[in-house]
């Protein structure tokens, strides 16, 4: 509950907007609903589904909503989604993952341009993670569809995102691409491992020593070289250096003080 | 633009009918409903098969517990003698009955004409006042009678009480003719008409050739004596009617008309083992069912989708929610003609089967308030009339089931709601009439179902009118569906 959830249901229209507007392919999604949403496919929380009725039967019930819906892409997106073998069984016999997908065929039916998910991973095992991973990239490089998902999973995020949205407190505090804010809060930073730290910091007065053989240190790239070269003036010998590995967290950590909504 | 939404909407209902008709729930509802079906049509055809009388001849273990009980009882004690006088009576009536058990005509003027001399003997046999020549006197009323059973000529009861009507007549007129007194003359008048009701009685009896007993035609006679001789009190009254006996004095009218047209016709329009006689008050006896399957379906079709989240799933796609629900609402007018042709159909093959499809083309026989004569009419056409009454109170019922299932999202609040609604609205009318609520003749139950006027009759209360329930059915469906829509259209769609 810290609202992503709340945010998706106002840009689908599902909640009234009290302050500013939502614009999806040029259209308000308040006054002009059902131009604004006709291009979207979405999976609000868990993906919705009529239990008693088969998997085929309930893509059906999309198709009918929808103009020019074929056959064959219904077809096509059940492949897509790997469940050819199960379409026809009821999906009370689907597992969580499988519904997954089921939704994601359901959203992704109408050929939309833009695609809003709910937590797509949220209480799947490694492996349907994997797969929901494989598929959500292929529809984003193979269908062109923009993706919208909303997370607390930062690392699977990482993983497949290219832009971030921080929301903190219902504020959004960045939005930008996902290699720009690694780069921007951490990606400078460099660690080296030498013989003597007391002796680099001789050298080098920036430094943070991390222990007796390691520091780091704060550098643009272009100034590695030079650095290299004035600790081994001065007799350092460097067995090692790397630029900080530095995790989507550890960067929304920074940017945030804690506490994250995204 | 236009054409388009059509198309859409018709979408949009065409899922609300998949999803209905997918689900299991309306198979087990319309099969139970079958089977309530077969079961009430077999007791239709299985019940009143019997005679009035089998009471008295067939009950040998209650007759056998009156013996022992009369052997307790000591007919010289005060406390005990009234009831000794009722048991005795009743032995001796159930034994008569056993002798002449060959005829039904028999058991009849035992149980009408020689029951009241049997209890009266006792009562001077063994009661307070005895009366040795009383009881001598009446035992050769009963001998007569008795005699007369054994001569196996029912006419003859049927040409004395022409003979003494006609008497009584002949000497009314002359008596009317002797008297000059206003208030005298109006008596007369009143015996006049009465014993010409005798006379009509035994006339058609007579006539109709129909033997004493307790079949519809003999239903029919005492029917129309009752109904003769209260329009007689009623015209004899020197004042305007009061509302409530206006109703009174019309059902009386109405009984009299349908009791001459069985007697003319000897057709029974009341029979209600056949299958015209069921489907002519298909609603009253089947209604419940059909109310019952419409309120689940109405109560269920938006709160469902909310519980499940579902929803969602509706309120993301290119539609404005007005289109949605509203075709959620045709959806449940839909279901409506459709489970009340199913549950016709279904009663049409069950009792079809068990009373045969002859008596679908016997006439619907009703009593024209505004012409007053006796109005036939096709089974077909009726039920067709039937069903246009009925609609208002079923369109009501399932939009306020519709309209709590949508503004609560709770389906049981909307089913139970709507089924006491229901329910409770015969009750409701009976008071209302009962203690003369003027007031409530603007209440929907009141109004929704608009039978009451059928063939030109007086409705419950005075001032109303069909035109008006109609208008006032329209006004509460307004006041239901208007925030219905309103709030579905505003609502915020809560996290699970």
């Amino acid at each position: 509950m810290h609202g992503k959830t709340t945010t998706i249901k106002l840009i689908l229209g599902l909640q009234n907007i009290t302050s500013g507007k939502v614009i999806i392919n040029g259209y308000d999604i308040e006054k002009e609903f059902t131009h604004a949403i006709k291009r979207v496919g979405a999976i609000v929380e868990n993906p919705d589904m009529y239990m008693y009725l088969s998997g085929y039967q309930n893509l059906k019930l999309v198709a009918n909503l929808y103009k020019g819906i074929t056959k064959e892409r219904i077809d096509k997106v059940v492949k897509l989604v790997k469940l050819e073998n199960r379409i026809h069984d009821k999906v009370s016999k689907y597992s969580l993952g499988m519904r997954q997908r089921l939704g994601i065929a359901q959203a992704i039916l109408h050929e939309p341009n833009l695609l809003i998910l709910d937590e797509p991973t949220n209480g799947l095992d490694p492996e349907g993670i994997k797969e929901m991973r494989e598929l959500l990239v292929e529809l984003a490089t193979k269908e062109k569809m923009g993706v919208l998902i909303s997370s607390h999973n930062l690392a699977e995020l990482d993983n497949f995102c290219t832009k971030v949205c921080i929301i903190k407190n219902g504020e959004v505090i960045e939005t930008s691409e996902i290699a720009k804010i690694k780069k921007a809060v951490g990606h400078e930073v460099r660690l080296f491992e030498v013989d003597d730290v007391n002796c680099a910091k001789k050298v080098l007065k920036e430094i943070t020593i991390l222990d007796d053989h390691r520091f780091k240190i704060n550098l643009p790239k272009e100034e590695v070289p030079g650095i290299i070269n004035k600790l081994a003036e001065n007799q350092v010998k460097i067995y090692e250096v790397k630029q900080e590995e530095k995790s989507l967290e550890d960067a929304f950590f920074e940017k945030t003080g804690g506490n994250i909504i995204a | 633009m236009k054409r388009q939404g059509g198309i859409s909407l018709r979408n949009l209902i065409k899922n609300e009918l998949i999803k209905i008709f997918k689900k299991k729930t309306i198979y087990i509802t319309m099969i139970v409903i079958f089977l309530l079906l077969i079961f009430m049509n077999c007791m239709f055809k299985y019940a009143n098969n019997g005679s009035e009388y089998n009471y008295y001849l067939y009950n040998e273990d209650y007759i056998e517990s009156l013996r022992n009980e009369l052997k307790t009882l000591n007919p010289d004690k005060s406390s005990d003698v009234t009831t000794y006088i009722n048991i005795l009576s009743e032995i001796q009536l159930s034994e008569m009955m056993q002798q002449y058990k060959d005829a039904e005509w028999k058991l009849a003027i035992i149980n009408e004409r020689i029951s009241p001399y049997i209890t009266e003997r006792n009562t001077y046999q063994y009661g307070a006042e005895k009366n040795e020549t009383q009881v001598e006197e009446i035992n050769k009323q009963i001998q007569s009678l008795t005699e007369k059973l054994d001569g196996n000529d029912w006419k003859y009861f049927a040409k004395e009480d022409l003979s003494q009507a006609n008497q009584q007549i002949e000497s009314l007129y002359q008596q009317k003719e002797k008297t000059e007194d206003t208030a005298q003359l109006k008596n007369i008048e009143t015996e006049l008409k009465t014993a010409e009701t005798e006379k009509e009685i035994a006339e058609y009896r007579l006539n109709k050739n129909i033997p004493y007993g307790s079949d519809y035609l003999n239903r029919a006679l005492s029917e129309l004596q009752t109904a003769n001789m209260n329009l007689t009190n009623y015209d004899s009254l020197d004042k305007e009617l009061e509302y409530q006996e206006k109703l009174e004095y019309n059902r009386y009218l109405e009984a009299q008309a349908e009791s001459r047209y069985v007697l003319d016709t000897g057709m029974d329009i009341n029979k209600t083992d056949s299958l015209k006689g069921i489907l002519q008050d298909f609603y009253a006896q089947f209604g419940i069912f059909l109310i019952v399957v419409i309120i689940m379906i109405a109560g269920t079709i938006v709160s469902e989708e909310f519980n499940k989240g579902t929803i969602k799933l509706l309120l993301v796609k290119p539609y404005t929610r007005n289109k949605i629900l509203l075709s959620k609402f045709i959806t449940v007018l839909i279901m409506i003609v459709f489970v009340i042709i199913v549950t016709l159909i279904m009663q049409i093959l069950i009792g079809g089967i068990l009373f045969g499809f002859d008596s679908l083309a016997d006439p619907v026989v009703a009593y024209n308030f505004n012409t007053n004569t006796i109005q036939e009419m096709n089974i077909f056409a009726n039920l067709g009339i039937q069903t246009l009454m009925q609609l208002p109170m079923i369109v009501l019922l399932a939009t306020l089931a519709f309209a709590i299932s949508t503004i609560f999202s709770n389906s049981t609040l909307a089913i139970t709601i709507s089924l006491l609604g229901y329910m409770s609205s015969s009750i409701i009318n009976q008071l209302v009439i009962g203690y003369h609520l003027n007031f409530m003749k603007y209440f929907v139950t009141m109004n929704w179902d608009l039978s009451i006027y059928a063939n030109g009759a007086l409705p419950y209360m005075e001032g109303m009118n069909m035109n008006m329930s109609i208008l006032i059915c329209i006004v509460y469906f307004l006041i239901m569906i208007i925030p219905t829509f309103i709030i579905f259209k505003k609502r915020n769609i809560k996290n699970i």
